[in-house]
């Protein structure tokens, strides 16, 4: 008999990879070939990142790390780098998850909102350092406004539609979450 | 009972930092890796894509024609303006249609008379887009033909109309086109009928900046673009686009391909262009590079308005 919190915990793992699979396939359609579109949120960055400070274990860093890293080769990005720096990102807000608990919404999406405009501002840093041919800032700017623009709809979304609270205090005496 | 836990999370929270910490390093590794050995990452990367993009071609196939079905029915709302629009263009077009044909009956005449071989390496394969790049910063398509058809890396590609861009990244089954507006595209280009040289430049945006002109004062608004072929990389003569001047004074390239609706591309068979190494042997055994000089032919004055 499979412990029903474990199933529950198993069956998101899996939602999160359908999703990374589902945002990818969608990126790829060929129907916006061409320029002067708003460039799109990086939407498998933000759901991990809603996701962990909401229920931790259900973004496993062994799990993220090479969604990640497929999703730069696809995506033509500079391998490795991208994805290093989102499972820094990860680990930073998985440590922060406790403290988060009774953060106003707000807060919480200015912490996230930090995060992700110091990992972009990392990854040029990092770029400009190997001299790799960088994209223009407005563009990287755009893209990580509609990074963090994306990240209340996924909380509302985990919130109503998948029922996804944040941690109660009896609720993290009961999994063992004290720290 | 919370103590034992807590012993629990002593032993497992330091070895996890370590793997995490093994992770990291292997990520950054490769990014280094990538920097330092770029096309055999490169090499992979096309065939990781070649291995995860042609399985969901079954479903990327359907939803593109269904997305650009609504997006015909949606023009339909404007097919009275279409029509008058296509009306008149109709009627330039039939002049222009009538010229063209004098033309090219004198051409073939002209070629008949000098006896004039057709360049062979105008063959080309039809590859059909399968998805693009994914994301803003990279100005990508995939097509669904590889090395399995022959196709190599550095050919040019094209749609009916005009340069689209060049192949970078060949898997077996599929091929990346890099096109003209990827901030990393460069190529020659001539500009007609002044014949001056630049390069072409791509920037992310959907026109293409002309640099290193060297009398801009020659280049008009209007003036086509074709590839120079110097450097031996593209050949010579595939129409890019017409020039324009954009709004902060620089000169840009209006693409005379639809990038908009990029389905079926050519990719045209080149073969490698012959080098002159050694000065005695200037004169090129088969006329290789021939087409290449006739580009200089146009340097009379076109600078009055």
């Amino acid at each position: 008999m499979v412990d029903p919190r474990t199933l529950r915990t198993q069956s998101f793992r899996v939602g999160f990879l359908l999703f990374a699979g589902l945002v990818t396939f969608f990126y790829l359609l060929p129907v916006q070939v061409g320029t002067g579109h708003w460039p799109g949120p990086d939407l498998i960055l933000a759901l991990a990142f809603v996701w962990v400070l909401r229920r931790p274990n259900y973004v496993p860093v062994f799990l993220f790390a090479p969604i990640m890293l497929l999703a730069d080769f696809i995506f033509l990005r500079p391998p490795g780098l991208w994805s290093a720096l989102s499972v820094l990102g990860l680990e930073f807000l998985r440590n922060r998850e406790p403290t988060s608990r009774d953060m106003a919404f707000a807060v919480e999406w200015a912490m996230v909102a930090g995060v992700m405009l110091a990992m972009a501002f990392l990854n040029r840093l990092v770029l400009a350092i190997f001299m790799v041919d960088q994209t223009s800032l407005g563009l990287t700017i755009l893209g990580q406004i509609s990074t963090i623009l994306s990240y209340p709809i996924l909380v509302a979304l985990s919130y109503y539609a998948l029922g996804m609270r944040k941690i109660t205090p009896s609720e993290a005496d009961e999994m063992g979450y004290v720290r | 009972m919370a103590r034992d836990r807590g012993n629990a999370d002593d032993y497992v929270r330091p070895i996890r930092r370590l793997l995490i910490g093994i992770l990291l390093l292997c990520l950054t590794g490769l990014f280094i890796l990538w920097r330092i050995d770029s096309p055999r990452v490169e090499q992979l990367r096309a065939n990781l894509v070649d291995k995860v993009v042609p399985s969901m071609e079954w479903a990327l196939v359907p939803v593109t024609k269904t997305v650009g079905m609504i997006e015909n029915f949606q023009s339909y709302q404007r097919l009275y303006e279409q029509n008058q629009e296509l009306r008149s263009e109709l009627r330039q077009m039939q002049a222009w249609k009538e010229a063209a044909l004098q033309l090219e009956q004198k051409n073939a005449k002209l070629l008949d008379l000098n006896n004039v071989r057709i360049d062979p390496r105008y063959t080309y394969v039809t590859g059909v887009v399968m998805a693009d790049s994914g994301s803003p910063f990279r100005q990508s398509v995939l097509l669904n033909v590889g090395a399995r058809d022959g196709i190599r890396d550095g050919w040019a590609t094209m749609d009916g109309m005009g340069l689209v861009g060049r192949i970078s990244g060949v898997g077996k089954n599929t091929s990346r086109v890099i096109l003209l507006t990827d901030s990393n595209s460069r190529l020659s280009a001539t500009i007609q009928p002044s014949g001056q040289r630049a390069i072409l430049s791509g920037d992310n945006s959907g026109r293409p900046t002309l640099d290193f002109i060297e009398t801009p004062e020659l280049v008009r608004p209007g003036d086509r673009v074709i590839s120079s072929g110097d450097g031996g990389v593209f050949p010579p003569g595939l129409l890019i686009g017409q020039v324009a001047k954009g709004p902060d004074r620089r000169l840009r390239v209006i693409l005379a391909a639809d990038y908009e609706r990029l389905d079926y591309l050519r990719v045209l068979r080149t073969h490698e262009g012959e080098a002159i190494t050694d000065p005695g042997a200037l004169i090129l055994p088969e006329g290789a590079e021939a087409a290449a000089i006739d580009a200089l032919g146009g340097t009379e004055e076109a600078t009055d308005g």
